[in-house]
Formats: structure tokens, sequence, C-alpha cells
């Protein structure tokens, strides 16, 4: 009967689907049809009760190259964890861990051979390119190593790419992308390219670019990789803020230094967690 | 464990009481967190228009930074642009003219002559054998049984003539017998004195009616009234003098000496062959006439029913007839010329986009990680290849403005508006086609692989 109430509010909202009644524990499945909405094929499998604070989590995830000649080459081999809402968790291994390969999955650039993979509730892992392309858009905020901006555009457009592909109107591009600029305190330097900018200025752009269209999830590949200690250090804090501030961030690195900025530690050797440790 | 969002929190499920009336709160207001469901046609119609304008522009950009390599990948587009809307414009301003001063036969008028004007090959070779002069014996023949005509005359030439005065002389005039209503039926109107009357039609009097360059050449200061000149030998008096008509194809039209055709026919050719000018008084009647000068003909040369005409009727229709015939062919020429210049221009456009493809993998890469569609990367190449080839296409009609321009000052050229909206249009297209495998490939790569490729 609560349900049901909780349902009609929601309907009258607007879809909403994952959140609320699964805290319940109804199923995912019950939930939708009470909310009348569409099931897409690949979401009809059985969802696991899932407390409402899980933004991701994996099961046994494989990602296996075929090298030719009945070589194969597993990157990962069955990995297994969760992460909840609002987390700061540090991804850590050597190179050839297997945690590139991991965040390549966790945001959405490639999918697994086999395994499955929730994100925010959904099974993500049997998706069409283009839903894929969507959540890239909306649920992921990418911070790349090599920063990753195109260098012909200002540092204005290069946040606002991503609400360009959400199809956000000019405006309303200008003024998020503006906001997205002052939380990252860049907004004086807004119309200049990449390369007048300093290596720690385009971290920056890329951190706004990644939050602008408010994601589920920071996602950031050695973000420190390319800038000098001191540089770095400013560019964790930026982190440190966004972390408060509630976003939930995935880091991945092979440095210590950075990893113990988290609050949690996934081990990473030979495609397999070792360790999983609280840091703070 | 309390959450920590950016959005106002879910208080835990513990307390019952409140549970109902916190889960309100958190629905009532939250605003941010996203549908799961891609909401894709939403996304896809406003979405469209967004990335469209982002392609367009990079599009043009790209254009402005490699300026060089952007001029000889669309030279193709150019040249084929170019040609088709200067041809185009050539052949329109000659049918202007020839509308103008050709096919102008006066309104409403039909000629009945030996041969028919637009016959080519074949046809032309069997009306040298077969078709018969028309003489004055069919002229009168049919001035009094053809019914419900505005005129009928006729005219005999002599051809290019000699004609002296005092010590000048013209060579190459056109010397004609005229019927006194020539004047009513044929080009020319009187500009002093008067043309030739009945009177000197019946007295077959030595008058003339002169164009204006015998004026330029033998009166340049004197009244050309009643004076004597020497045409083929033969002393005329000037009695009338036509106004300026002008030059077709550089031929000088002003160039005649009319004397009345009984005086002709007495002097220079008792037998002479002739064209027979007949005026309706409207279009519908030229038909009807046309038809009743052919039966009459056909009737009095005894003419089976399975045999052609052994004369020719011909009427404006005639010539612009002969006159779209040429033009369809050389327009045939230019199509093709266009056709392999595009299609060469659509293949450089091709192979450009495909190294810009290569040349931009990473930063595909990035606007697939940013959540560009296939769809988004394709429609951004075909926009950008389009626009190519469209820029091309406009400056292919400025170049084509500007020769037309030069053209006209020596032979004749009017832009039509509908050429340069083809030129346009198919350059365009042409962009389109052959964007479309660059952009797929551009479109199906892995956004890891990518990313991994060096910038």
């Amino acid at each position: 009967m609560g349900c049901a109430i909780v349902a009609a509010l929601v309907a009258v909202r607007g879809n909403h689907e994952g959140c609320l009644c699964d805290a319940r524990g109804i199923s995912g499945k019950e939930t939708r049809i009470a909310m009348g909405t569409q099931l897409a094929p690949s979401s009809t499998q059985e969802t696991p009760a899932l407390p409402v604070s899980v933004m991701i989590r994996t099961e046994n995830l494989w990602k296996t190259y075929d090298m030719g000649e009945a070589i194969a080459v597993h990157a990962l081999s069955g990995v297994t964890f969760e992460i909840d809402r609002g987390e700061y968790v540090a991804i850590m291994g050597p190179s050839g861990s297997g945690k590139s390969t991991l965040m390549n999955l966790i945001g959405c650039l490639d999918t697994p051979t086999s395994g499955k993979y929730w994100l925010n509730g959904q099974l993500v892992s049997e998706l069409s390119d283009d839903e894929l392309a969507y959540i890239r858009n909306k649920e992921i905020g990418f911070v790349f190593q090599t920063f990753n901006l195109l260098s012909r555009a200002s540092a204005l457009h290069n946040v606002e790419l991503p609400l360009v592909y959400s199809g956000v109107p000019a405006k309303e591009r200008l003024e998020k992308a503006q906001e997205a600029l002052r939380k990252v305190d860049l907004v004086e330097r807004m119309n200049h390219k990449p390369n007048e900018l300093s290596g720690g200025q385009r971290q920056r752009v890329a951190i706004a670019r990644a939050l602008v269209n408010s994601p589920s999830i920071i996602l950031a590949d050695e973000p420190t990789g390319n800038l000098d200690s001191a540089t770095g250090e400013e560019i964790m804090e930026v982190f440190e803020r966004l972390y408060e501030g509630g976003n939930t961030i995935v880091l991945v690195t092979h440095e210590h230094d950075i990893a113990a900025h988290a609050h949690r530690i996934i081990h990473v050797r030979d495609g397999k967690i070792e360790r999983d440790e609280s840091v703070k | 464990m309390a959450q920590r969002c950016g959005r106002p929190p879910l208080t835990p499920l513990s307390k019952e009481g409140n549970h109902l009336g916190s889960i309100l709160v958190a629905v009532l207001s939250q605003s941010q967190a996203p549908p799961m469901r891609p909401d894709s046609r939403a996304r896809r119609k406003s979405g469209f228009w967004v990335t469209s304008r982002e392609a367009f522009w990079i599009a043009l950009e790209t254009l402005r930074t490699h300026k060089l390599r952007s001029f000889l990948t669309l030279l193709g587009v150019v040249i084929a642009t170019t040609t088709l809307i200067v041809v185009m414009s050539i052949i329109n301003g000659m049918n202007l003219y020839i509308a103008d001063h050709i096919a102008n036969l006066g309104a409403n008028v039909f000629i009945l002559s030996q041969y028919d004007w637009s016959a080519t090959g074949e046809d032309w070779m069997k009306m040298q054998r077969r078709n018969k002069a028309i003489r004055i014996e069919d002229f009168e023949y049919l001035r009094d049984n053809v019914k419900g005509y505005k005129n009928i005359g006729a005219e005999a030439d002599l051809g290019g003539s000699d004609v002296k005065y005092k010590s000048r002389i013209l060579h190459e005039v056109e010397v004609s017998g005229e019927t006194p209503n020539m004047i009513d039926i044929g080009q020319a109107k009187v500009g002093a004195g008067r043309y030739l009357n009945d009177t000197d039609y019946a007295h077959e009097s030595m008058v003339c009616f002169i164009g204006q360059d015998l004026v330029t050449e033998f009166f340049p200061s004197l009244d050309p009234l009643d004076k004597e000149i020497n045409v083929s030998g033969i002393q005329f008096r000037v009695i009338g003098v036509a106004a300026r008509i002008g030059t077709t194809f550089g031929q000088s039209q002003d160039k005649f000496v009319q004397i009345p055709l009984t005086t002709f026919r007495k002097i220079f050719r008792a037998r002479p062959n002739l064209a027979v000018d007949v005026q309706a008084w409207d279009a519908q009647q030229m038909m009807v006439l046309e038809d009743e000068v052919r039966a009459l003909m056909r009737a009095r040369r005894h003419l089976p029913y399975h045999d052609t005409d052994n004369f020719g009727i011909n009427a404006s229709e005639t010539i612009m007839g002969l006159w779209h015939q040429l033009t369809a062919s050389i327009f045939a020429v230019t199509v093709g010329i266009v056709a392999v210049f595009m299609v060469v221009g659509g293949i450089v456009i091709m192979n450009i986009m495909l190294a810009s493809v290569t040349e931009r993998t990473h930063e595909i890469g990035i606007r697939k990680s940013l959540g560009a569609r296939r769809s988004d990367i394709m429609m951004q190449f075909i926009i950008e290849a389009s626009v190519m080839a469209l820029a091309g296409g406009a400056a292919g009609v400025l170049i084509s403005l500007f020769v037309s321009k030069i053209v006209s000052i020596f032979f004749t050229a009017s832009v039509p508006l509908s050429a340069v909206l083809v030129g346009l249009f198919l350059s365009t297209a042409v962009g389109l086609f052959f964007g479309i495998y660059p952009a797929s490939k551009a479109a199906n790569l892995e956004p890891i692989e990518a990313l991994r490729t060096e910038a």
C-alpha cells in the first residue's frame, strides 16, 4: 500500500527508476511495473535487491583479448566489488595489473567479455552502443592523465561539449559551463585555448568538463601523471572538494601517494583484486 | 551511515514513522537525479540541431585553418560548378538574344519558302533535290484563295550586291523586291520619307527604300530623300529611309535596299524565287493559316498523301526549334564535362576526409568518451564534407558570375537563377555522398582505440 502511494508520487514527478522502491526490498522489475514504465529487453534480468546507496556493482568481470593462435590474454580475471554513492575510491596497481582495463569497463568505454556490471542499478554490460554513449554523457565524467582536451577549442567550449551531445541549447550550455568552471576556479580563463594554459589549469578544465553534466561518478585515470608534485597536490585538493560536495570519485593510479588521498583503496594485480582496504 | 550526495539526502529507512513523509520530501525536492533510461527521442530531436550547428562551425573552422588544402580539395567541384553556370549563362543569354532579334519574324508571321530552315542532314539533302521554288503565281494563288489573313506579302532576294553613290561604294548590300504591304509585315520601319506604295508597284517605278547603313555611308550630312543611287548597275531614286534596326550576331541588319517586286522582276529576275510572308491576326489563327497554306500548296503541286512537303513553312518556332537543337547538344556535352569534374571532385573530397578522419582519430575518441553517439560523429563528418563542397560550389558561383560578366562584353551571357541553385545543390550533394564513407569510418571507431592514438 505504501509502495503504491510512492509509485503514484513518483509517476507524477516523472521517470525515476531504481532508487526508491528498491529501498524497501522490492525488486527492480516490480518497481518498474508499478511505475508503468517500459522495460528495455536487456533490463528484464532479475536485479537483486540493491541498497539505494550502491553506485557501481560488478560481478565476476572478465576481459579477454584474443591474440590469435589460441593465445588469450586475460586483462581481468573475475573482478567483483561494489562502490557506494559518495565514496572516494582509488584503484591501485602496477602497470599491466588491469586497472586501466577496469576503468574502461567502469566508464563504459568498453564492454566485458563476461560478467555483469551495474551502474546506478542498471545492468550496463549488455547495453547497445548508443545507450553506452548516453551513459558516458550523463552518468560518467572522465578525467584523463593527458587531459584530452580539444586543442582548437577554447576552455569554455571544451567544458560545454558534453552538453552539446546532450542536446542542451546554447544559452543554458553557457551558464552551466561557466558554473562548472567557477567550481574549479577557472572562469577568468574560459576563452583561452588549452595551449595557453598550464598543465594544472588544463586538468582543471578537464575536471570542469567532467562535472558539467552532473554525472553520477567522476572517473580519473592517473590525473596527476603529467603534472609536477605541487600542481598534482592542487588537483588532488580539487578532488577532495568534489568529494566533500557529495560526488562519487573513482581514481586509478599506480602511485601510493596519490591513492592515499582516497578513503578506500582497491589493490589490483594480475587482473584480480588483491586487497580492499579503507584508509580513512 | 549518513549519505553524502550533492542532492538532498534520502533519510535512512530505519525510522518507520517518518518513512513515507521523508520519501515525499526526497521525491519532491530531488531535482538532479537522472532518469536511467536513455530518453532518446527527446535527446535526438533537440540534439540534432545542436550537434549539427556544432558540426557546421567545426566545418567552417577546418576550412579556415587549412585554406590551401581546402582550395586544392575543392578544385574539381569549383571547376564543375563554374563550367555549368557559365555555359548555362551563355545559352541563356543567347536564348534571350535569339528571341529578341532573330525569332522575331514579326508578330504572328510565318513564311512560305522553298526550303524548311530547320532541316538537317539527310532531310536537307533530300530537299535540295525535291523542293521547288515559290513563284509569283503561287503568291497570287494564295493571296486570292487563303481566307482570313491579316496580310500576305512576298519578297525576292538578289543577294549581296554593290551599291554606289557618287564616288562611294558599299559591298554586300541585301537587295530585295517587296510587295508594298511588307512594311506592315516585316522588321523594317519607316524612319524618314515613305515606304514603297501601290503606285510604285503598279508602275514598276525605279524607286527604293534604304537601310540606315547606306545613310551613314552615302549621306552623312545630307538628306537622302530623292537622291539617286546605283544599285547593281541600275539607278534608283530614294523615297524612304528605314529606322535603325541593329546587329544580330555581329551582322548589321541595316544594310539593305528594297524596291518594288514588280520592278525587281522587270530589272533583275523575271521569275524570282519568292518568300511569301503571311501575317495572321493572332497566334492561334496563325497555326490555322499555316495548315491552310500547306494544304493549298500540296494540292496545287499535286503531292500524294504520303509524300513530305516540297516547300518550307517557317515560323518563329522553326527558328527556335533549330536553336534548341543546337543548345541541346551543347548542353549535353556540358553535362558530361560537369559530371566528370563533379565525380573527380567528389573522390578528392572523400580522400581528404579519410585523411582528416585519420588525423583526428584521437579527437573522435575524446568526443565519444564525452557521449557522442555513432550518429553524432557520422553527422559531424557528413556535414563537414557537405559544407566544404557547398563552399566550393559557392566559390564556383562567384567565379562564374565574374566570367559571365566578361563574356557578356564580347558576346552574350546572362546568369539564370536556376543554374546557380542547381550548381549549389549539386555541389552539396556530391559532398554529402562522397562524405558518407569517411564519416562511417569515423563513426565506427572504437573509443578506447581512438583515445590511445597519438593526437
